[in-house]
């Protein structure tokens, strides 16, 4: 079955089964490896992507659900360039990483929702993405230190916000 | 824990200490070249004398040490080598710091390249920070040489005498002018060696000159783990390959495959095939293997396939068997190795005004690291290529070999970033399954297990069950304590060549370190034994600490319970037995200051965490300190656990931590801390969130829907500190997580009176425990 | 089972009259000439036949639109709706106005037989010859499509049509509703859209034995199709009550803060009928919809930040396998500001699907997922089915402790069913994909 969405601003139409997991078409038909195969039951968060700018587990969404939709996977965020990339860096968050793409896809569609998160916040939000290496302190501190950057910036915006902002 | 492996390799008989023994680069007995290969410029040890005469041809031939070198590029950049898994350790930007700060080199140009992994490269097992600190002067050195060999260059450019000039940040200064690493690289053709004796003359800078170790640098693997671009095992993809995934029999070994019935997932697009695996090396015995075009396809076929089984003798065993069999074992004197047995423990207990014996249980912990295993394998022009992330090549290569039938030099393992290590990927079982596919159906094969195959195939901490009795004097004085600890030994399972000698026997000293305290007592005895049905129910693994995680939650709970025995404060009263005296008195380079600095992480712990303080109701605060893991090399922690206890639910919950680390020389403060905080909750979680157990022959909890590890919102209030020293550095990675679970115990006590012997805590236990009370 | 036996009297004595029910078709009327039909009139039939969410009861595949074949599971079998398109044979091409109009209104069809009140003709009736006129002519101007819906799969005697014409008799008042000069227009304008092609009551009212509404319980939700319509009048369970504006962006978005996302059924309802009606109308029904509640509605209301933070603190103290299903599985989408909830992150104490008092719609979303073409087409919800039957039943109580309300009692059945009818229908699309 073909389906068509943009992944990362490029249109794709990839003909696979439409139960497909996301995760797979994104990692083994499209080949963007930055998107993590955690826990296939939508409880570890790793596979986090973005699908009309919300934050989405890749393992448990069928391709055929995004069929329409923008995608965006870590590397999408990373070209695009966010604050989080920064600030993951300069707090120094990643030990092993396998994670790390899902966290920051995640904060990056809670600090759309959330721009001044409050730490209960951070943590309500951000709990569904397990750091087997329990990053955690960091996660939060690169968390809070690219929102006062977002908040700087402001206004922002772009294609992926435009098409989310309905929501 | 592999610091201890290699570690300990210079001590001990047998050819895999030996081999281990290449670990380390040896500069001393071979001397360091410098030469032009390509456009670059590479420094590495040489491999023998012989290429010192020529340095250009030795590196031209790659005759140098592969363990670490480096290189110049012309563009300035410099790339250093490594042939490590990095599994968070940050390991390739702990050897690089340690160059580029001799080398006086602008870190922002510094590159690591992680090579894939070779036969030539001898002895492979990646070790944390005690490797890098042993490889601290060697790596200096190689620093140094290159500064050396660049300023005398630079001089020559700039028409300055070299002991005018100076290096920094990349670049020869002299006359007041400069010139940089890259220019010199493009322009010269460089080439000079360094005997060993030559090496050792070579200035080091003192530790006020530098610029990067001890410094905020930052790791050099972050940026790519943190925008998706690093690769991990699970990222590799070969041309023509076909995906796998394992149908895991009922029992981890015994199990033989009777029939198999696919007809209902053939009408699945992309299914091909399930293979039997034949595996001579006896690794995965009764393992499937479906094969389909996309991981989707083997998915939804693994669950349409019907495999006829005969299970192995283990498939009936829960977990109260394999604690039964633990207490039956500890029940039997003959049974086990005496690891320890000073001063006359019998006489202490026959003598003994009062005595006090409890008995712990730990349950099961899950690796779950967030990768789950798997390989990509293939074979090309007669030489296979294994395609995944491991920390310890050189522990599997020969089982691979076994496995294919092909001698071990045509087996390589190329190197990934491992999603999570914590001890799974020491064993490296899961590359055998992924090498028999593919030698089966000819092609390459790229096998992934999901998240539920991957914890039945899991090498889990095993359960164990420890009893501890101590005998007091009149004067409540402890005099004996024995300590019998069983569990599943995976040493013994998987690398008996490391096994200890004890004092009538071999014993895995993993599955018992933590018991050879520092507390002074005349008598103690310390027995450890091998839990027989665990080893054969499962493959005990090494898990982050190994043994120290489970033998410190018993002797630290038990310390306490003496203490408030003695209606002496628990603090104090290991203070009080912390005396530095005897074989307590610690030795050089590792362990100097014995206990005493075993006792000074403690009062320290004590000043910062507001020990002694009026609490709130149902809140206390706990403390257990232990030397980390390894006798002979030391950590000093101390943690103090402040917990309030639910008497509704029972639940308790984790206000606050505090550590005191002494662990020497802090190399990288930042990592340090890092280490310290994932560590710290890894104990929390372990003692509060994780654990499982077993029903018909394997763990209960598959997933995430039922193994619960501590996440964001269970983070309590972190202060730690290290103690300012410039002792010898030891490791990091794991020492807090011996430290928290018994904290947390014992602060559970003291806040409700009620004592917890097993790990998990589970707030059922405990509400249990205070309705036992109440009743009382 | 005391309804079966007076459902087989009723039956019987039916029988008795069976031959007087038979109706005459109306005179044939073939003089049918697309050509005149006015486009602007075929346009607001268009209208029309989204607000009578004509397309899914009557078409399965989107290259088939109106062609029939959809299928009614009901207590008495399998019904499946008819060819719609102007198709001479197969469809309802050789109709004339008065035979479209003696269906719409009367449930008889051309050839005479009677229709089943799955076709909501009992609410059509209310429509006015204007409009139908207006959906004549959208009928007749579609696609004729060659496809012949399966037969109806009832069990006997359920499968005699004029068997229906006894139902008539005792549950079909065949007059049209008349506005209430008591009200504005607008709620006039509302009650007429919502009685007649909106059929609204058609799911939300409850139905007895023989598959009427219940009159006296009119808009007190029901379970129709798997999916449970909630209930509109007073006895509506929503911590926030509706509110005209809420309604009229639901209605127009399918989304609510307070309240929820539309979903299966309401979805398409939203998405795929009412997305061509005007704003007036739309406004015009919420009005009408909105005053189903009564005067209570008036009373003074808990505000939603009190009830976010009410749920917010019970589950702090939790601590249930549920909690932490929803703290690995929800939460990251469902949080919300208690000061802001927001519609795209469905917050879930106030959410429908787990006030209500069936727990049909939560179970079917949480296994089934939301794709963007059951839902809002901006939202996708993955769907949770690699969760285990207990996981789910653990996480639903949660959900309502979460809300301060009692647990569902037939949860695990519920759950154990709906498992089953996802497994069918994936099974299903595999054979279609297969195929």
């Amino acid at each position: 079955m073909a389906i068509k969405f943009k992944i990362n601003r490029e249109p794709v139409t990839v003909d696979v089964p439409a139960d497909t997991p996301l995760l797979w078409v994104i990692r083994d038909d499209i080949g963007f490896t930055g998107t993590k195969f955690g826990c296939g039951i939508g409880l570890c968060g790793a596979c986090t992507v973005h699908v009309n700018g919300r934050a989405t587990r890749a393992c448990i969404t069928p391709v055929s659900s995004v069929e329409n939709t923008v995608v965006t996977t870590i590397e999408g965020l990373a070209e695009n360039g966010h604050p989080l990339l920064e600030t993951w860096v300069e707090a120094q968050t990643p030990q092993c990483g396998y994670c790390q793409p899902g966290q920051i896809m995640q904060a990056a569609a809670m600090l759309r929702d959330f721009p001044d998160p409050t730490d209960e916040q951070i943590d309500q939000v951000m709990s569904g993405n397990l750091c087997r290496c329990m990053a955690y302190i960091r996660i939060r501190e690169a968390i809070r230190m690219a929102a006062g950057r977002l908040r700087a910036a402001a206004p922002q915006g772009n294609d992926e916000d435009r098409e989310a902002s309905h929501a | 824990m592999l610091k201890y492996l290699t570690g300990r390799n210079q001590q001990g008989p047998g050819h895999t200490r030996d081999n281990a023994d290449t670990e380390l680069p040896s500069p001393g007995r071979r001397g360091f070249i410098i030469g032009m290969a390509g456009a670059g410029l590479t420094l590495a040890f040489a491999r023998s004398p012989l290429g010192l005469a020529n340095p250009a041809r030795a590196v031209a031939d790659g005759a140098f040490e592969p363990t670490v070198w480096y290189q110049i590029q012309p563009d300035g950049r410099i790339i250093v080598n490594i042939a490590k898994a990095e599994m968070g350790q940050h390991i390739g930007t702990a050897l690089a710091r340690i160059v580029a700060d001799e080398l006086e080199a602008d870190w922002d140009l510094v590159e690591l390249h992680h090579v894939d992994s070779d036969p030539k490269w001898g002895y492979m097992v990646t070790g944390g920070s005690w490797s890098v600190w042993q490889s601290f002067t060697p790596l200096s050195r190689a620093g140094a040489a290159g500064r050396q060999v660049l300023i005398e260059e630079g001089a020559k450019k700039l028409g300055v005498p070299p002991d005018q000039c100076r290096a920094r940040n990349s670049r020869v200064i002299g006359g007041g002018r400069s010139i940089s690493y890259a220019d010199l690289v493009s322009s010269g053709n460089i080439s000079r060696s360094f005997t060993d004796e030559e090496l050792k003359q070579m200035p080091i800078k003192p530790a006020s000159e530098r610029r990067i170790i001890g410094g905020q640098t930052r790791a050099l693997d972050i940026p790519g783990k943190a925008d998706g671009s690093t690769l991990y095992g699970l990222d590799a993809s070969l041309e023509g390959m076909v995906y796998g995934r394992p149908i895991i029999p009922p029992t981890r070994y015994g199990s033989a495959i009777k029939s198999i019935d696919d007809s209902a997932a053939k009408e699945i697009p992309g299914y091909r095939q399930t293979i039997t695996l034949e595996d001579p090396s006896g690794t995965v015995p009764g393992w499937g293997m479906v094969i389909a075009d996309s991981f989707h396809a083997a998915n939804l076929a693994v669950d349409r396939i019907k495999v006829d089984w005969s299970a192995g003798k283990t498939a009936g065993v829960d977990e109260q068997a394999l604690l039964d069999r633990g207490r039956e074992l500890i029940g039997t004197a003959d049974q086990g190795v005496l690891v320890l047995d000073e001063g006359d423990v019998d006489g202490a207990f026959s003598n003994a005004a009062d005595t006090l014996e409890s008995e712990y249980i730990t349950h099961g912990v899950l690796h779950f690291q967030l990768e789950p295993v798997n390989a990509v394998a293939r074979e090309k022009d007669g030489r296979w290529e294994i395609h995944t992330g491991n920390q310890w090549q050189s522990l599997i290569l020969p089982v691979l070999s076994k496995a294919l039938g092909v001698p071990e030099d045509r087996i390589v393992m190329r190197t990934y970033m491992l999603g999570g290590g914590f001890g799974r990927r020491l064993n490296g079982d899961y590359a055998v399954p992924a090498a028999l596919a593919a030698k089966a159906l000819g092609r390459p094969v790229k096998m992934v297990l999901t998240r539920e195959d991957d914890t039945l195939f899991d090498s889990i901490r095993s359960p164990s069950v420890q009893r501890v009795r101590m005998a007091f004097d009149d004067d409540g004085r402890i005099t004996a304590m024995e300590h019998h600890a069983t569990a599943g030994w995976p040493t013994q399972v998987m690398a008996p060549g490391f096994m200890a000698e004890g004092v009538n026997g071999k014993y895995d000293p993993f599955a018992i370190q933590g018991a050879l305290h520092w507390y002074s007592m005349d008598g103690h005895r310390v027995r450890a034994i091998p839990n027989d049905l665990a080893n054969d129910t499962f493959r005990p693994g090494w898990l982050r600490a190994v043994g120290s995680g489970w033998v410190n939650w018993a002797l630290e709970s038990a310390i306490d319970e003496a203490a408030h025995k003695a209606g002496e404060d628990p603090l104090e009263f290991r203070l009080q037995r912390l005396k530095a005296e005897g074989r307590n008195a610690g030795s050089a380079p590792n362990s100097v200051g014995g206990a005493a600095r075993q006792a000074n992480v403690l009062r320290r712990v004590r000043e910062i965490s507001g020990w002694g303080e009026e609490m709130p109701a149902d809140t206390a605060l706990g403390v257990a300190t232990t030397y980390g893991q390894e006798r002979n090399m030391p950590t000093w922690t101390a943690c103090v656990a402040r917990v309030r206890v639910d008497r509704e639910s029972g639940r308790p919950t984790v206000e606050k931590l505090t550590l005191v680390t002494d662990a020497g020389t802090i190399v990288h403060p930042d990592g340090a801390r890092a280490q310290v905080e994932g560590a710290a909750l890894w104990g929390m979680s372990m003692a509060l969130y994780e654990g499982t157990t077993f029903r018909d022959g394997n763990v209960v909890d598959n997933n995430l829907n039922t193994y619960t590890p501590l996440r964001m919102r269970d983070v309590p209030e972190i202060e730690m500190e290290f103690v300012d020293s410039t002792e010898t550095a030891v490791g990091l990675g794991e020492p807090a997580t011996t430290v928290v679970g018994p904290a947390i115990g014992n602060a559970i006590f003291a806040a409700v009176g009620v004592r917890m012997r097993e790990i998990p805590i589970r707030p059922e236990a405990v509400l249990a425990e205070l309705q036992k009370k109440a009743d009382a | 089972m005391a309804k079966r036996l007076s459902l087989a009297v009723c039956i019987f004595l039916f029988a008795g009259i069976a031959l007087a029910s038979w109706r005459p078709p109306p005179s044939a009327n073939d003089e049918r000439d697309q050509g005149k039909f006015d486009p602007a009139l075929v346009k607001t039939g268009e209208v029309l036949a989204g607000i009578g969410n004509c397309s899914t009861c009557h078409t399965v595949s989107a290259d088939k639109p109106y062609a029939g074949g959809v299928d009614f599971p009901t207590p008495f079998g399998t019904l499946y709706s008819t060819n719609i398109t102007p198709h001479p044979q197969q469809g309802i091409g050789s109709w004339s106005r008065e035979d479209f109009f003696r269906a719409m209104r009367e449930g008889v069809s051309a050839d005479g037989s009677h229709l089943y009140p799955a076709f909501p003709y009992t609410h059509y009736k209310n429509v006015t010859d204007e409009d139908l006129d207006a959906l004549y002519a959208y009928f007749m101007t579609r696609e004729p499509v060659d496809h012949t819906p399966p037969e109806n799969a009832l069990r006997f005697p359920f499968n005699q049509r004029f068997l229906q014409w006894g139902w008539k008799l005792m549950y079909f008042d065949p007059e049209p509703w008349q506005p209430d000069p008591a009200q504005s227009d607008q709620w006039n304008r509302g009650a007429y859209l919502a009685k007649g092609l909106g059929h609204c009551s058609a799911c939300h009212t409850p139905r007895n034995a023989m598959g009427a509404e219940e009159k006296d319980r009119a808009y007190a939700g029901a379970l129709v199709d798997n999916w449970y319509a909630p209930a509109l009048d007073a006895s509506q369970p929503v911590p926030v009550h509706w509110d005209e504006e809420a309604l009229y962006q639901y209605l127009r978005s399918g989304l609510s803060a307070n309240h929820g996302v539309a979903v299966g059924s309401m979805g398409e309802v939203v998405h795929r009928g009412l997305n061509r009606a005007a704003d007036d109308d739309i406004r015009a029904l919420a009005t009408y919809l909105v005053s189903l509640s009564g005067e209570e509605n008036s009373t003074e209301q808990v505000q939603p930040a009190e009830i976010i933070t009410a749920a917010q603190q019970r589950a702090d103290t939790d601590h249930s396998a549920g909690e932490m299903l929803y703290v690995g599985a929800c939460a990251a989408c469902h949080y919300n500001a208690a000061d802001k909830p927001m519609a795209a992150r469905a917050e879930l104490s106030l959410n429908s699907a787990v006030t209500a008092e069936d727990p049909t719609n939560l179970i079917r979303v949480v296994l089934e997922g939301i794709g963007t073409d059951s839902g809002t087409p901006v939202l996708v919800m993955p769907g949770y089915a690699a969760l285990s039957d207990s996981d789910l039943v653990a996480l639903a109580q949660f959900l309502r402790r979460r809300s301060g309300l009692p647990e569902w009692k037939n949860l695990r059945q519920r759950v154990e069913e709906l498992r089953e009818l996802h497994r069918q229908s994936q099974v299903t699309e595999a054979q279609q994909a297969g195929e």
